[in-house]
């Protein structure tokens, strides 16, 4: 049922603590080459899942497989698909960044020195790379957090806020790196952010959670267009109103402009209709919601962060 | 796992903990060096005499003159009075306990550091073994590895026991180097008594027999190395438990000390002498010194310290294999 | 460098945990499975090599007195014994004092058994002592009770003790001149002064009618010197010699030892 393009397959996640179940069955795949978006407030249980996902907390009932290996059966074959990030990138402050990776170099069999320098070289830290980790910036943390998630060649890679603490700049080489892995290696990369932007302009798919669990997932394209929205400057605002009612969702109302669902064929009708009761139209535009509103939209108004 | 192991090493060397306990105690060794050698010192000049048997013989005076002092308490007079036999055991044969050389020194320094100052530092390095990655949050990185739990605890815990091994030999190795520029590096053949055994108040010297001090250090030093490692598992399980080293570090403390204040008061609470803090004096089996409670002897204490090292251990394993790591 | 530290270290470690594990081992066979194949042999005084020994060696022996108990300064009679003789020779004069608290003569008897005691005896110049306070007084119950019966027991005793210990002391040392020190009667004060004064002459009579059967045991009376002013030279327990009464006492003894040029001590 898995084809050879699933990298990683959640069925029915669940975890209890206590009496209380805060993962209420988790079930998506991810396919090779894509990054996946998760989105949810705290509290949603995005980090739990995470964990779950990377055998740091142990699942009460539900079944992960990392490509084909399931991850509690056969723990250590399946973790080595996995390069993983979870939080910040924690490393040992008293070792160089190289000795950082020979650490967990020596963890993992069969990994050449020439690795090593490889991913060095690949985020980009061949200068600084001898001196101790505590003297680095956050920045260069977080690459070396991914050096060392990329030392065993996984293929799949697990990004816990991967753009948390970066500057601008930083931002943006993070999320071209994360592309480049996904599109030119052929990683499925997992992205949990509550940067909504990012992940609007990271991901291929996203899963929005919310409450233990996951209440939609979609390309990021499809959620978008179906939240299109139109928005009305018209006068006097309570007719026109009254009269798009009959016609069409009325989803808000703001600064003096109606906002509307939308649909294309019908657009040209309800303004014609508006213009025929003598309603003036100043202004019709469509606009493309942020995830933000997305997301309130579906978890009814719950805010992230 | 040697790998495993030699990771856990780069990061106790790394922290330079062992540099800092190395310091400690050749601090510690100079005082005492320099205390010993005025005790000496004054000591000839009481007595006027350098000769070991006449002040082995006014100590063994001074002690009968303290026991029959009025308001000393029962476990010092029971104290006193096993060295008090002992000694006159010494003198009887003919064999000084205490002649001067750096393997007396260290044969003293060991005694008189296994149930505290040893621990004190075996705390130093086992305390945050597990605790600081889980404080430093490396430890979601360490089990994200495709290395089974059980086999990086495994790791920390041989490297636990590595570090142990090593501050003991720095112990011996700085104690006998600054000691013996003061009091010569000889005495290593030096025969010594041991096979003591307490009853009650009575030392029974039936199994008495002469032993080369440099074997006598050696078996002292198997002993505060076994000490050393308990301590080190019940501090390594803390160290598991808890997050926070200075958490850890103070209930190993706590321990100690009531350990140490329990050993000279509980000889009536027998029930104490299941605790593991007043069974480190190993040593005083050894050189026969009246334990703190009646009935316990060397195999009792070993035991006792084996059970807790074990159950230690036990808990340390399942909890990390199977803790949720947030 | 820093990789081979870490590598160094290790290897170190994994030597000496090999080494103490030995050493447990040791331990181990050491302390459950001796057999007591041969006792360790005692030593007897001829084991003992004879020192060459310097100076002028006073050995003192008996109970608190000698001890020096009541003295804030702690030096006792012995203390002022040595303080006079040190204004009196150039030679260094060296003091050990064995004397033990509470010590009656069956002790003392015992403890010159001693090879070590023995030895130091043999060494001895002069030999200081006080003995047969406590087995009197036992702690000053026997003269506030009164039994002539019992006191006479205890003095038979006492000087078949008193005749083992000069004995032993003349056999290990016939050279040493021994100044015994007798009693005082602490109790001269109260009312039946009378009764215990007589008692005490007594047995300090009986006490020097045994040492006059050795050779150079001179039997030093302070019995006189706490007749008068009791009080003045006694601690506050009422038994024991105060400072003042220890110099009285120190000051007596000192009087009696006197040296040859350059040589050891000169007998009477």
């Amino acid at each position: 049922m898995t084809n050879e393009n699933t990298t990683l397959v959640v069925k029915d996640l669940r975890k209890k603590i206590g009496k209380k179940e805060i993962i209420k069955g988790l079930s998506f795949e991810l396919k090779k080459g894509e990054v996946f978006g998760f989105l949810g407030p705290n509290g949603a249980g995005k980090t739990t899942t995470i964990r779950m996902l990377v055998g740091l907390i142990k699942p009460t009932s539900g079944q992960i497989l990392l490509c084909g290996y399931d991850l509690h059966k056969e723990f250590s074959k399946s973790i080595r698909q996995i390069g993983c990030i979870v939080e910040n990138p924690e490393l040992y402050p008293y070792l160089s960044g190289w000795e950082n990776l020979e650490h967990f170099a020596r963890m993992v069999p069969d990994i050449p020195k020439q690795r090593i320098s490889e991913v060095v070289e690949l985020v980009g830290l061949q200068n600084r790379i001898h001196d101790r980790v505590s003297t680095y910036s956050l920045g260069m943390r977080q690459r070396l957090g991914i050096a060392q998630a990329l030392l065993g060649k996984p293929k799949i890679l697990i990004l816990d806020e991967p753009t948390n603490g970066l500057d601008p700049v930083g931002i943006r080489e993070m999320r071209e790196f994360i592309r480049y892995l996904a599109e030119k290696e052929g990683l499925t990369v997992l992205v949990s952010s509550h940067l909504l932007s990012e992940i609007q302009l990271m991901c291929d798919r996203v899963a929005i959670m919310s409450k233990g669990k996951i209440i939609r997932i979609d390309t990021v394209e499809h959620l978008l267009s179906e939240q299109e929205r139109v928005v009305w400057k018209v006068d006097p605002i309570e007719k026109a109103r009254a009269l798009l009612e009959k016609e069409t969702v009325i989803a808000g109302e703001k600064d003096g402009t109606l906002i509307t669902h939308y649909d294309a064929e019908k657009l040209p009708l309800w303004n014609e209709k508006l213009v025929k009761a003598g309603i003036k139209v100043s202004e019709i535009r469509t606009k493309l919601p942020t995830l933000e509103d997305l997301f309130i939209e579906l978890t009814g108004g719950e805010t992230i962060d | 796992m040697i790998n495993l192991i030699h990771n856990e090493m780069i990061k106790i060397v790394r922290k330079k903990r062992l540099l800092i306990i190395a310091a400690i105690i050749a601090v510690l060794v100079a005082l005492f060096t320099y205390a010993q050698l005025k005790r000496v010192q004054s000591i000839q000049e009481r007595l006027g005499t350098t000769d070991w048997r006449s002040q082995l013989q006014q100590q063994i005076i001074d002690t009968q003159n303290r026991l029959n002092s009025s308001g000393i308490s029962e476990e010092w007079r029971k104290f006193l009075q096993i060295r008090l036999r002992q000694q006159q055991y010494y003198l009887d044969h003919n064999i000084n306990p205490s002649a001067p050389g750096a393997p007396t020194f260290m044969r003293m320094f060991v005694e008189n550091s296994i149930d505290l100052f040893i621990p004190l530092m075996v705390m130093v390095i086992s305390a945050d073994l597990v605790s600081s990655e889980a404080s430093g949050g490396t430890i979601k990185l360490l089990l994200t590895r495709p290395v089974k739990r059980w086999r990086i605890l495994l790791s920390k815990y041989l490297a636990m026991i590595l570090a142990v091994s090593f501050i003991l030999l720095s112990l011996g190795v700085i104690s006998y180097l600054i000691s013996g520029i003061v009091f010569g590096f000889g005495g290593w053949t030096l025969p010594l008594l041991t096979g003591f055994s307490v009853q009650g108040e009575e030392l029974d010297t039936s199994n008495v027999h002469l032993i080369p001090q440099w074997k006598y250090l050696l078996m002292e030093f198997g002993l505060a190395w076994f000490v050393s490692i308990v301590v080190g598992t019940l501090t390594f399980m803390l160290s598991v438990l808890m997050r926070s080293t200075a958490a850890v570090m103070g209930i190993m403390l706590a321990a100690l000390i009531s350990g140490a204040i329990l050993s000279s008061m509980v000889s009536s609470w027998e029930s104490a002498k299941y605790l593991f803090m007043v069974n480190l004096r190993l040593t005083d089996y050894v050189s026969g010194m009246a334990p703190p409670i009646d009935g316990m002897t060397l195999g009792f204490s070993m035991t006792v310290l084996t059970v807790w090292g074990l159950a230690a251990l036990i808990i340390s394993f399942l909890v990390f294999t199977r803790r949720d790591v947030y | 460098m820093k990789v081979n530290s870490v590598k160094l270290i290790s290897a170190l470690s994994v030597l000496a945990s090999g080494v103490w594990l030995v050493g447990l081992w040791f331990t181990i066979k050491d302390q459950f499975f001796y057999e007591a194949a041969r006792p360790v042999k005692e030593i007897s005084l001829e084991d003992v090599a004879e020192e060459q020994k310097d100076g002028f060696q006073i050995v003192a022996l008996g109970d608190s007195l000698t001890r020096g108990t009541g003295d804030e300064s702690g030096k006792g009679y012995v203390g002022y014994v040595l303080d006079e003789l040190k204004t009196k020779t150039k030679q260094t004069i060296y003091v050990k004092n064995l004397a033990i608290k509470g010590q009656k003569s069956a002790g003392l008897v015992s403890q010159l058994q001693q090879v070590e005691v023995q030895r130091q005896i043999k060494q001895a110049d002069v030999i200081l002592m006080t003995i047969g306070g406590n087995d009197l007084f036992q702690g000053g119950e026997t003269l506030s009770h009164f039994s002539l019966e019992r006191i006479n027991q205890a003095k038979a005793k006492y000087l078949r003790n008193l005749h083992t210990i000069f004995k032993t002391i003349r056999n290990l040392n016939q050279d040493a001149v021994v100044f015994y020190v007798s009693l005082y009667n602490p109790f001269n004060d109260l009312a039946d002064a009378k009764k215990t004064s007589a008692i005490v002459r007594e047995w300090n009579f009986d006490s020097a009618e045994v040492a006059a059967n050795y050779p150079k045991i001179i039997v030093v009376p302070t019995f006189d010197l706490f007749e008068l002013n009791v009080k003045d030279y006694l601690y506050s327990d009422h038994f024991h010699p105060n400072k003042e009464g220890y110099k009285l006492i120190g000051e007596r003894v000192a009087s009696l030892i006197t040296f040859a040029e350059g040589e050891k001590n000169h007998d009477e």
